[in-house]
């Protein structure tokens, strides 16, 4: 018996398209994840798309207008499993960094002054599961093909696909890089999920976290570290929030408070 | 009075459709909507640092990113008061060379050509064109690694920095992207050839007016101090506003420009059209058998105008990993001011992409990008009515109509989230 393939749709919201962009780098493996899969829907890729019943709906970019939320829903209803690929699906993007401090519309005057425009309602970008429910996250600016590629070729098989939990710094230590923060450098690594191969230290620049928050249970000791290493912690929200968006000042907030509650 | 649309135009970068309101036979508008979110970068990175700028402002853009990071290198050095080192701007240049490699072959066969051939994607063309759609993946495959090699990553690569770079590129990962680029120019002539014999239709032909960055030492490339204009002007990167005039439009988010009250491309075929004496090697050869006057009319020429872009780009890339091997790390350069102001402008892939800086204190005060896919609105979509209008008249099918605007539209390899990076446009 011969397993179906499963119908996959691919989706591109507020973002840059490099995510959809990196399925479409992934040249030696293209043909055979068009073979692999059914790929109902690829709009940057194809012109025959079908909209219909889907077992995985990958999503790509941040919602901030009406009309893409409505349709962000009307995918979640037809789709078994929806996956938010890169990090502006998982987090919102550089395009929510100010997200929850009431700047937006000040901003966005600033572009528009006062022009009538005949436009659907537009609104600060936010992650897709500030609206919908999200299965699985592979966070990454871009995604990284490995991991993108691993987690397709579970799903493939029928199985839950494993992604790396850790921050920056464990990618780092198998790289031998040496350590930024040891050189005075401010390295966004310890509060940053892992899976890009620590391209940036290895480079020797500082991680600009452009991933996200790692989800690892040892962050809180992380976030300590870089205080201890005489960072304020108002520089460090800062410097992560360019792609961690709410959810990192959300995640050190706690941090703060789990410290207090404890003293 | 009834509208043809083209609700989710497949096969560019980002979101977008094509409406066309008629009245009868009457075409009274075309329209390339824009159903990208807003974003408002622009805004974003205010009060940030050069630094933080140049982390965030790449993500307007995947296929683009070096371009953007390259455009807002050359303003923020500019504003900044640093010399970057001759081996940083080789680097820079090998970079762009990688990723015009890699834009190229992705927008020509993947994007555009099925059109041509009457397919619905890449993918599907692969039973009968099978060798065509493989090469054309090794040679993205290898721009590709040449953005790694020089960037850090194929995508959004943090290694070029103001100044230089965090690491330069290894003796022999050089040594590889050499001989690679050596194998791959066959390939490069064998799609020139593909796209020289593709039959482009004449449906949208019409005067055109083009700009591009004049490349210094009247060399042809990538990056320069001053615009060509093809009615033989010449202007200064810091005039780009004269050049480009942005205006907000009552009907739409889009913000337009305009040269002189007139439509203007930028592009492949611009350069070509403004500095294709300039090109060298079998590219200068291909370049002299293909170019004729339809090429100052018809924006479709810009497909073979990458192709054989692609090709001199492939052949440059040897003599510059030569000039960057023989010289030695240089020492990263530090701002010598922490006020000023600077633009900085790229031909991108599709088009003159500018990035222009006001510093104070050291922090970002204001942040100006026009990106090529804004400047290209007006006459994508001048070109369509045109098509519309011509083919309606030869009583042509709907979707004869559609798949013709559509040809238009992607010629100009439009790049939606590039236009969008601060604004989104719908229209009614």
């Amino acid at each position: 018996m011969t397993r179906q393939s499963p119908k996959v749709g691919v989706y591109g919201f507020t973002g840059c398209a490099g995510d959809q962009l990196m399925i479409l780098n992934c040249e030696d493996q293209l043909v055979d994840l068009f073979g692999a899969t059914e790929i109902r829907s690829f709009v940057m890729a194809k012109s025959d798309n079908h909209e219909g019943e889907l077992d995985v709906a990958f999503i790509e970019g941040s919602i901030s207008t009406e009309e893409q939320l409505k349709r962000l829903k009307e995918i979640r209803e037809r789709s078994k499993v929806m996956i938010a690929i890169g990090t502006c699906a998982c987090h919102g993007g550089p395009q929510a960094m100010k997200l929850g401090e009431g700047k937006w519309e000040e901003m966005y005057k600033k572009v528009y002054g006062n022009a009538k425009i005949t436009v659907s309602k537009a609104f600060e970008a936010q992650p897709i599961d500030a609206f919908v429910k999200v299965d699985m996250y592979i966070p990454g600016c871009p995604i990284d093909k490995t991991e993108f590629l691993g987690a397709v070729s579970k799903l493939v098989a029928g199985r839950h696909p494993y992604l790396l939990k850790a921050p920056v710094c464990l990618e780092c230590r198998w790289k031998e890089n040496p350590c930024m923060l040891y050189a005075g450098r401010f390295c966004a690594g310890p509060l940053t999920k892992s899976g890009c191969g620590a391209v940036c230290p290895t480079h020797n620049l500082p991680c600009v976290g452009c991933w996200g928050p790692t989800d690892d249970l040892n962050v809180s000791s992380e976030y300590q570290l870089l205080k201890e290493k005489g960072y304020d912690p108002d520089e460090i929200i800062k410097k992560i929030k360019k792609f961690g968006g709410a959810r990192v000042a959300q995640l050190v907030k706690d941090l703060e408070n789990k410290k207090e509650a404890k003293t | 009075m009834r509208e043809l649309n083209v609700e989710a135009l497949a096969r560019v970068e980002g979101d977008g459709g094509i409406t066309v309101t008629l009245d009868g036979k009457k075409v009274k508008s075309v329209t390339l909507d824009v159903h990208e979110g807003p974003r408002l970068i622009e805004q974003l990175v205010r009060g940030m640092t050069p630094a933080d700028d140049l982390n965030v402002i790449p993500r307007i853009c995947a296929i683009c990113t070096l371009s953007h990071r390259y455009s807002a290198i050359r303003g923020l050095e500019k504003a900044l008061g640093i010399k970057p080192p001759e081996k940083a701007q080789l680097t820079r240049e090998l970079m762009m060379l990688g990723e015009n490699v890699e834009s190229n072959s992705l927008h020509t066969f993947l994007l555009a050509l099925p059109d041509f051939l009457g397919y619905p994607s890449a993918i599907a063309m692969l039973n009968d064109y099978g060798d065509d759609v493989k090469r054309a993946l090794r040679l993205k495959k290898f721009g590709n690694h040449v953005m790694a090699v020089t960037s850090g990553r194929i995508v959004h690569g943090e290694n070029p920095i103001l100044g230089g770079f965090g690491k330069y590129p290894g003796r022999k990962a050089l040594e590889e992207v050499k001989l690679k680029s050596h194998e791959l120019v066959p390939d490069a002539v064998r799609d020139v050839e593909l796209f020289a014999s593709l039959d482009y239709p004449t449906y949208p032909e019409a005067e055109m007016l083009f700009m591009s960055v004049d490349a210094p030492k009247k060399q042809f490339g990538f990056a320069g101090e001053s615009i060509i204009i093809s009615n033989g002007k010449q202007a200064d990167v810091e005039d780009y506003k004269k050049l480009t005039n942005e205006r907000i439009v009552s009907h739409s988010f889009a913000k337009r420009s305009l040269y002189q009250d007139k439509p203007y491309t930028v592009g492949a075929n611009a350069r070509l059209i403004n500095m294709g004496k300039r090109l060298d090697g079998q590219a200068a050869d291909m370049f002299k058998e293909h170019y004729n006057d339809r090429w100052l009319k018809n924006p479709l020429m810009n497909n073979l105008a990458q192709a054989i872009e692609m090709l001199w780009s492939l052949e440059h890339i040897p003599d510059t990993v030569d000039k960057i091997m023989s010289l030695e790390d240089p020492p990263i350069e530090k701002p010598t001011r922490e006020n000023g102001s600077g633009t900085g402008a790229v031909e991108a892939p599709r088009g003159t992409l500018y990035h222009h800086y006001d510093i104070k204190n050291g922090l970002i005060d204001t942040a100006d990008i026009i990106t090529p896919t804004a400047q290209n609105l007006d006459d994508i979509e001048r070109h369509m009515k045109l098509t519309a209008e011509r083919m309606l008249a030869d009583d042509k099918k709907d979707e004869e109509v559609r798949l013709g605007l559509e040809m238009v539209a992607r010629a100009y390899d439009p790049c939606i989230s590039c236009a969008t990076h601060l604004v989104t446009l719908k229209r009614i």
